[in-house]
């Protein structure tokens, strides 16, 4: 589902990813972990397309990324659910239509956007939280909320960069049982953290990054 | 493609939300448009009263004394077929002696020690309304001179080429005016659209990483463009309307020639519609020539 061979990213003399090589296979659940600045949020941007490699060859759901025409990014992101580390909620718009975004896109009518969104929203348990606005929702409702916009569109894929870097351990449990749901649906996962207590002792596939390098590929 | 319903919504929120950008562009551009609209009503009314003219444009064809009958039918039989001409009459000297008389009815002592009819025969030409500018006319009268019979013709050269003038001056000085100020709308469109969309980056940013495309990234702004252009064609259409009412009909019991001016019902549908098209196409270049 996703696969990186010998994947070389380069920032202006400085490398952020040098010749990683790794498959992620369908319905899998892997994390990407490493120290601030080894190359983890690169690595998810090179995967939907945000940043392009300088080296290698990426595959990801079926597309070959390297030979991606611009035009084809949106397809490909379509098949692609973000949870982005700086969350990226729109504070003009409430949560129902933060959600409601993803399926918006995709041009889906309206009545199906709100059952959708609805569901999605009770599964993450913020339901009741529909017409807030993103200002008023604690760290961990707001971090449920770009789970429900990245689950919503039912993607193949689902990257999380450091999904639980604000929250409080109770909280981080919550989001890990949410995604350990969306995984037993199929939904192939790779999850960039450096918070061990998320993948030890999981028995899933943790690849860990050091300076942009792959330096082991092993099971949590 | 297709707008999906959601772009006009879109649109509509930036429109309400970004109200005094908006409304700002909108006077501008009704003013430029008002602009338009008169110049338009000035060509419209000059058009109407020029219109009649050329339908009162006849060529005299002064004819030699001794010329025979059978001359005369000759030369118009001739006139006839020409596509040019309308309509031909033969006015023999004593009918326009006739027609003279009758013209200075009130000046008789004009005619008395007259032993004999000075004024020659003449034929009349009337031509199609369309053939009636200087060049074709000039061209006509080359052809008319080489007849035989035909001593000299008269057909207002001078008020001819001044009408002319005047129409294609106002054509010019209208065109004119009405590429500035569109090129003006243009540019202000573009930069209105340009605005909002730098207000929108982080939003549109989102919408790319969710996997929006470039149509439905851009449609709401064109929409937007589209309706800031429109609504300024309909201000200045009441802007037009209240100068014509307020200000025409009101004068046009003090100025009679005010009163004859007419409204053109074009304005109704042109001054929207020109909006909507500059508005559009100022949005268009502004979204193209960003990179996002």
């Amino acid at each position: 589902m996703i696969r990186f061979t010998n994947v070389t990213k380069d920032y202006e003399n400085q490398t952020a990813l040098r010749d990683i090589t790794f498959v992620v296979e369908k319905g899998e659940m892997a994390f990407i972990t490493g120290p601030s600045g080894s190359g983890k949020t690169t690595l998810l941007k090179l995967i939907y397309s945000a940043e392009r490699p300088d080296q290698g060859t990426i595959s990801v759901a079926g597309f070959d990324l390297d030979q991606l025409k611009e035009s084809s990014i949106p397809l490909l992101r379509r098949h692609i659910g973000v949870v982005f580390q700086d969350f990226r909620l729109l504070a003009n718009r409430n949560i129902f239509d933060n959600v409601a975004m993803a399926l918006r896109i995709r041009n889906m009518p309206e009545r199906e956007i709100k059952t959708k969104v609805y569901e999605t929203l009770k599964a993450v348990n913020l339901r009741h939280k529909s017409d807030s606005f993103p200002r008023s929702l604690s760290g961990g409702e707001q971090q449920r909320v770009v789970i429900a916009r990245a689950m919503v569109a039912d993607p193949t894929v689902l990257l999380a960069d450091e999904p639980t870097g604000n929250l409080d351990a109770d909280t981080a449990e919550g989001v890990v049982r949410t995604f350990k749901d969306i995984n037993a649906r199929g939904t192939t996962m790779l999850i960039a953290t450096h918070n061990r207590e998320l993948y030890r002792n999981t028995g899933r596939k943790v690849i860990r990054l050091e300076a942009g390098a792959l330096v082991s590929v092993v099971q949590g | 493609m297709i707008v999906a319903p959601y772009s006009f919504r879109l649109a509509l929120q930036s429109l309400v939300g970004e109200k005094w950008i908006n409304l700002l562009s909108v006077f501008t551009i009704a003013s430029g448009l008002l602009v338009i609209g008169i110049a338009f009503f000035a060509a419209y009314n000059i058009d109407a009263a020029t219109r009649k003219l050329p339908e009162k444009f006849a060529m005299i064809l002064y004819l030699d004394d001794a010329i025979t009958r059978d001359k005369v039918d000759a030369i118009l039989a001739g006139l006839k077929k020409k596509p040019e001409v309308a309509q031909v009459r033969y006015i023999g000297k004593d009918e326009a002696m006739k027609e003279l008389k009758s013209l200075l009815k009130n000046a008789n002592y004009v005619f008395e020690g007259l032993d004999e009819n000075p004024l020659p025969d003449s034929i009349e030409v009337r031509l199609r309304q369309e053939a009636v500018n200087p060049d074709q006319v000039r061209k006509l009268t080359d052809e008319i001179t080489r007849l035989k019979g035909v001593r000299e013709i008269d057909y207002g050269e001078k008020f001819l080429t001044a009408l002319h003038s005047l129409k294609s001056g106002v054509r010019t000085v209208g065109l004119s005016i009405i590429m500035i100020i569109a090129t003006g709308i243009i540019f202000v469109c573009y930069s209105t659209v340009k605005i909002l969309f730098y207000r929108r980056t982080e939003e549109i940013e989102t919408f790319k990483l969710l996997g929006a495309t470039k149509f439905f990234i851009r449609a709401p702004f064109i929409i937007e463009g589209g309706v800031i252009g429109m609504a300024g064609g309909l201000a200045s259409l009441g802007g037009i309307l209240i100068l014509n009412y307020a200000v025409i009909a009101r004068l046009g019991t003090a100025v009679p020639l005010l009163a004859t001016l007419l409204f053109p019902l074009n304005l109704f549908l042109l001054l929207p519609l020109v909006g909507l098209f500059l508005g559009v196409t100022g949005a268009m270049i502004a979204i193209g020539r960003l990179r996002y």
